[in-house]
């Protein structure tokens, strides 16, 4: 039988099995420039691999351990605020991806009747002092995701809610919104277009709040610290 | 992902084919994983993930480079020259630094990611984004390329 350099080539490269690997075994068997072959595959390989084998002992340079310890903030506990968020949502990661690629972001439009202009006033207000991160009750205008310390060391929290969402961050005068992603969803059919909304927003509040963070999300129990404390800086 | 850096830094080798510029293409790596890692399924290998970036952002630099300063060009050309020539100064190079370089991409990267990497066909296939066969032909005619060259120099 006749065997192409492909095939060969993943034979040398033990990448076939079964019947295809027994074909091109007996086949070498009966022509030994097939066998001469595989073995300068086999040799070329060796000597690549010896080759660049001094890199991986090499120790790594400082610039590159500095860039992996800046890490924002640990994996696990934004993965864990995806997860969570998810859940709740039933939404999946693709359209929060597509959502979080084409986000934009606005500048606060101020404050409402009476309030301080830029600062979270009523039903915000509120759930920002009070809800914990992924525990809205249910049917509440304003869910808050995400808890942080900015590089100030102020808390930060990032929410969704009919009436918008952002990053609000808490200064002796209270929850400053330091960005809003998104408005409220118009239209009469508000199920599915509040959700579609409430997912992509969620996805956007995250990489906002990932571009933030320093250090990482805080989990319930620190938020209820917080809480107690006033969401004083830290 | 430390425990992922020196072979990610073994496959920026292999592609930069400098130090300075494979430690940096490994630092944007690194920044651009830490950057973009909710895209990272969980349960799914960060390796090949990691590998996929750094590919990635090899061919963007490669493509930016050449649109740039032709440096690619150049190099080849002077390389191509000495190799001819039989020039002591360019010994600089090992034999098989100067055979990678001259390597087009596609077989460069094919022949590192599974000759040196030690990557699957198939998982080769999926880092680079093309079909297995296709990473199999680029292997071989990448592997007659280097073996061709490598033998003219014994």
């Amino acid at each position: 039988m006749s065997v192409s350099p492909e095939t060969l080539a993943a034979y040398a490269d033990d990448q076939l099995q079964g019947a295809e690997r027994a074909d091109v075994e007996r086949a070498i068997l009966a022509d030994p420039d097939l066998a001469r072959q595989v073995e300068r595959h086999r040799a070329l390989k060796d000597r690549l691999a010896a080759h660049y084998a001094p890199v991986m002992a090499a120790p790594l340079p400082d610039a590159l351990l500095t860039a992996l310890a800046q890490s924002p903030a640990p994996v696990a506990d934004l993965a864990a605020a995806r997860a969570r968020r998810k859940r709740w949502l039933g939404w999946g990661a693709g359209l929060a991806l597509a959502a979080s690629l084409t986000l934009a972001v606005v500048l606060p439009r101020g404050g409402g009747d009476g309030a301080l202009p830029g600062y979270a006033d009523g039903a915000l207000a509120s759930a920002l002092d009070t809800q914990l991160s992924g525990q809205a009750p249910a049917g509440a205008p304003v869910r808050v995701v995400i808890s942080f310390a900015d590089a100030s060391g102020a808390l930060c929290r990032g929410y969704a809610g009919g009436q918008g969402s952002g990053i609000a961050c808490h200064d002796t005068r209270g929850w400053k919104v330091t960005r809003e992603v998104g408005g409220a969803p118009s239209g009469a059919d508000a199920g599915d277009a509040a959700y579609r909304q409430a997912g992509s927003a969620d996805a956007a509040l995250m990489t906002l709040a990932q571009d933030m963070a320093q250090g990482p999300a805080l989990d319930a129990q620190a938020e209820q610290v917080a809480r107690a404390k006033g969401w004083q800086q830290r | 992902m430390l425990a992922l850096l020196p072979r990610l830094r073994r496959f920026a080798t292999g592609l930069a084919r400098d130090a300075a510029r494979a430690d940096d293409l490994c630092q944007m790596t690194v920044e651009r994983a830490l950057r973009s890692r909710q895209q990272w399924q969980p349960g799914s290998r960060m390796d090949s993930w990691m590998y996929r970036i750094m590919r990635n952002l090899w061919i963007d630099e490669a493509r930016a480079e050449t649109r740039r300063g032709q440096t690619f060009v150049d190099e080849d050309a002077g390389l191509a020259v000495g190799a001819d020539g039989g020039q002591e100064a360019r010994a600089v190079l090992s034999d098989i630094d100067r055979a990678m370089a001259r390597l087009p991409d596609e077989q460069r990267e094919a022949v590192l990611l599974v000759m040196v990497e030690g990557w699957s066909y198939k998982e080769a296939a999926e880092i680079v984004g093309c079909p297995v066969g296709t990473l199999n032909s680029r292997l071989v005619r990448g592997r007659d390329a280097l073996l061709a060259m490598l033998d003219d120099g014994q």
